[in-house]
């Protein structure tokens, strides 16, 4: 009986992991990937793609730090 | 009289095991960031410290005490709450001693196991609640942070290839100050509410509180600073061993097994099915390393913590069994606990004496 009251919350679990983990990981190496192309492109004159670049690694770091938001949001929403 | 010793000598237990909680602990927020040089070691720890500290006051989630579910409830008394305290504690400061992690809610559950089968016999113990709580979760969390950590690097790795190993470094020790932060907050929210919880039991056990009352501040003031202070002072064994002695972590791998170990310790609390920091982030570490290469985890250190988790519950309930025959001879009055207090503080004061006569530090750092 434990193991079925238990397998839908371990499977809840393993999955919603899995998908925070690989967003997170996958969103800050997007904003240091176009951190650095933006920073090549300045260094190599070219201001607009510098500011596409830079535009793009806004975009990431605003979307980790609602990851990160939603992790605190579930820390407060406990007590 | 005597009830009113006997609680005061409980909620210090408490506060002590709380202490040895925190620097117990300290490596799972920090002991990363210390070893890829994302912050400096005292930096690190301050600001574990301090959001531990925060953390306990976030949530006040009490009636979800330690021990619920895993002994019969009713038969708890003080004398059992104090045995399980100081099984706790003796097995927090033997693996700090030897420098390994290891999960200070299993250490708790297991001592006050100990104590109320001792106590009442193997009626007292609720065996579902053991494997619920305990076997379950230590099997999942690091099997699982190994897969999302492992993965988390790889990703990493594919995304970050060709850029330059400095701007790569810089970038993601910066990453790690902000998902070490999260882990902190996400301990102080967790561990030092086990602390109030005993606490708040005690005082209702007393007659000093009614169960339906709010928790007094100074109990969440006391545990919040026992912690933070426990986290500042730093197991630094324990960093040394997740820090450098599982693998030799770059920033990146830093970066992935604290940012695997944040979102497996949220995901699962979002779920109701709290996991173990120590064992997330170890499991995380090690995954961190292997998906680069198998051989870079030191696959002895490995074995050697998760003997030490497998340990964990029948040690502490052996010393919590002990410490309650003990307290029992003396009788049910305040002298058991008197003894075994003065008798644990005179052995830490002969340690003490006997590292400052070898030219040792009094800090947690040796």
């Amino acid at each position: 009986m434990l193991a079925a009251v238990e397998a839908g919350v371990l499977l809840e679990v393993a999955w919603v992991s899995l998908v925070a983990g690989v967003a997170v990981t996958v969103l800050f190496s997007l904003v240091v990937l176009f951190s650095a192309r933006s920073a090549e492109a300045r260094r190599g004159g070219s201001a607009s793609r510098a500011m596409a670049y830079a535009g793009l690694a806004l975009l990431f770091v605003a979307a980790f730090g609602v990851v990160l938001g939603y992790g605190v949001n579930i820390m407060l929403s406990k007590g | 009289m005597d009830n009113d010793v006997v609680l005061w000598i409980v909620v210090a237990t408490a506060l002590a095991f709380d202490f040895t909680n925190g620097f117990h602990d300290t490596a799972n927020a920090v002991a990363t960031s210390i070893s890829t040089r994302a912050m400096a070691p005292r930096v690190a720890v301050t600001l574990a410290a301090v959001l531990n500290f925060v953390g306990a006051f976030l949530s006040l989630e009490v009636a979800a005490t330690i021990a619920n579910g895993i002994v019969e409830a009713e038969l708890v008394t003080p004398a059992i709450v104090f045995a399980g305290l100081i099984g706790a504690i003796s097995w927090n400061l033997l693996t700090w001693y030897v420098g390994l992690p290891s999960s200070s809610s299993h250490a708790l559950i297991g001592g006050v196991v100990g104590a109320a089968f001792a106590a009442e016999g193997a009626d007292a113990v609720l065996g579902d609640g053991i494997v619920e709580k305990v076997a379950i979760p230590a099997l999942m969390a690091p099997v699982l942070a190994f897969v999302v950590a492992g993965l988390g690097i790889l990703l990493i790795y594919r995304i970050i290839g060709r850029l330059r190993p400095s701007t790569v470094s810089r970038s993601f020790r910066l990453g790690q100050i902000v998902t070490g932060s999260l882990f902190s907050l996400s301990h102080g929210t967790n561990d030092a509410q086990k602390t109030m919880g005993i606490m708040f039991l005690a005082l209702v056990a007393n007659g000093n509180l009614s169960s339906g009352d709010d928790i007094p501040v100074w109990v969440v003031v006391s545990a919040a600073t026992a912690i933070a202070l426990g986290t500042y002072v730093g197991g630094w064994r324990i960093i040394k061993t997740m820090g450098s002695r599982i693998i030799k972590m770059d920033p990146a791998q830093g970066f992935a097994a604290q940012g695997a170990g944040a979102a497996v310790i949220l995901s699962a609390s979002h779920a109701g099915f709290p996991l173990s920091t120590t064992h997330v982030i170890s499991g995380a570490i090690m995954g961190a390393g292997a998906a680069k290469r198998v051989s870079a985890v030191r696959w002895g250190v490995a074995g050697n913590i998760v003997a030490a988790w497998v340990l964990t519950l029948p040690a502490a309930a052996a010393v919590g069994a002990l410490t309650f025959g003990v307290v029992h001879v003396f009788g049910d009055g305040a002298t058991g606990p008197v003894v075994v207090s003065a008798a644990l503080l005179l052995a830490l004061g002969a340690g003490m004496a006997r590292r400052v006569g070898s030219g040792q530090t009094l800090t947690a750092e040796g």
